[in-house]
């Protein structure tokens, strides 16, 4: 009776472990699908081979970049190594403004130009008071 | 064999009727003091303005899917062990997953309320919402399992609540292991450098106290529930049985008219006979 408990309860704990082990490997070897966007300098890297693919562009918007266009907006967004120059089509979302962490998804255009027609802000994982001037700049 | 774990009584609760109503109460007052703390007495974020409150039911929420999920994991490990293996932690395992999907389900719609003016989207396939919503659906089928009686029941569930649970380090570290949209953790990050401070810091924490005390109250009263609910189905189960070998008698209100209705069939029975002991 006790060996048979204790088989029992052995084959439960591998069946856990196994189950844990199993959906750990699967999510790393995911972790190419999984991800989410491409930074600016990998996007750069790997235009040639994804000219026709839709994908998701993520960096800073540079200040002093932002200019409106008849259709949407134009800006340049960075990673720090690499600069690109996003021609976006429709108004960007409420939160966007220089400076801000942003997601674009959209497809190489002509010449090294990102056509974005979706944009989604990245913001970050800092909560803060507005500073008192900072109101007016607003 | 089958004993209960000392200091828990297998009693229809699990805390004492008082202490219940306090903590009832308490939980009440916390939470509409939350609900001042955060609309009123913390300050707009610099970046998101007042969307940011949201935060204050948000993350409570998602904690308490983890703990929930957490009391599930740990009572179905002392179910399936042996020495302190006790339907009072079936039950308790239960009671916590219902309040951990609802929670889930509250963290779920809350972030997305967020995400739309924050982010510009309800809704994205990354992997911190993917994996939150797979929790959602792995916890809803534990409790579909919960429904199927047989034998080996409980400790069937108590499997499945483990292997359930893998996904919760999964759903908190996601934001670190891929690359996501979510940000990444403001206080339990991995230096363990909180990234919010002052009257916004203390609301959040408070928000995590203030919906403990309603996890603690509401995982009582639900313990409580599936207690009585078990008594019933007990007690029905005896009336049948007692029904069908005929030695039925008063249980309760509910099985008077089946008790009544099964006395005069026997008293009629008797009747052609020898006049019996029901004479008219």
């Amino acid at each position: 009776m006790t060996t048979r408990v204790r088989r029992r309860t052995i084959a439960a704990a591998t069946v856990v472990v196994v189950a844990a082990i199993a959906i750990v490997v699967l999510a790393f070897q995911l972790s190419g699908n999984i991800t989410y966007f491409r930074t600016v300098s990998e996007a750069v890297d790997q235009r040639a081979s994804e000219r026709d693919q839709r994908i998701r562009l993520a960096g800073e918007v540079v200040p002093g970049t932002l200019r409106e266009t008849r259709t949407g907006v134009t800006f340049r967004v960075t990673d720090g190594k690499d600069t690109v120059t996003v021609v976006h089509q429709g108004d960007p979302p409420g939160l966007f403004k220089d400076g801000v962490p942003v997601v674009c998804e959209g497809e190489w255009g002509a010449g090294a130009v990102f056509d974005s027609d979706r944009i989604l802000i990245k913001h970050g994982s800092e909560y803060e008071p507005p500073k008192v001037d900072a109101k007016q700049a607003r | 064999m089958r004993r209960a774990t000392p200091g828990v009584a297998d009693g229809p609760a699990l805390l004492n009727g008082t202490l219940s109503i306090v903590l009832g109460w308490t939980a009440l007052a916390a939470l509409i003091t939350l609900a001042i703390l955060g609309l009123w007495v913390a300050p707009p974020d610099a970046v998101q303005g007042d969307a940011q409150r949201l935060m204050y039911v948000h993350v409570p929420a998602a904690w308490l899917a983890y703990l929930a999920f957490g009391v599930t994991a740990l009572a179905s490990v002392l179910y399936l062990w042996r020495r302190t293996r006790s339907p009072v932690w079936d039950r308790v395992a239960g009671a916590s997953a219902e309040l951990g999907v609802i929670f889930t389900g509250l963290c779920l719609v809350l972030g997305s309320m967020w995400g739309r003016p924050v982010w510009g989207t309800w809704w994205e396939w990354e992997a911190r919402l993917v994996s939150t919503a797979v929790l959602f659906f792995l916890y809803v089928g534990y409790l579909a399992l919960r429904r199927i009686p047989g034998p080996g029941r409980a400790k069937r569930c108590a499997i499945a609540a483990l292997i359930a649970f893998v996904d919760v380090p999964i759903v908190h570290f996601s934001v670190e292991w891929w690359r996501t949209l979510h940000q990444q953790a403001t206080v339990f990050n991995p230096d363990l450098n909180p990234e919010i401070h002052g009257t916004m810091a203390f609301t959040l924490v408070f928000g995590v106290l203030a919906f403990t005390l309603l996890y603690v109250f509401l995982l009582d009263r639900r313990y409580t529930l599936e207690t009585l609910e078990e008594g019933r189905e007990e007690r029905e189960l005896e009336q049948a049985i007692a029904e069908r070998t005929g030695t039925a008698e008063l249980v309760d209100a509910g099985g008077y008219t089946a008790t009544l209705a099964l006395r005069l069939r026997r008293a009629r029975k008797s009747l052609p006979g020898s006049g019996g002991e029901t004479s008219r």
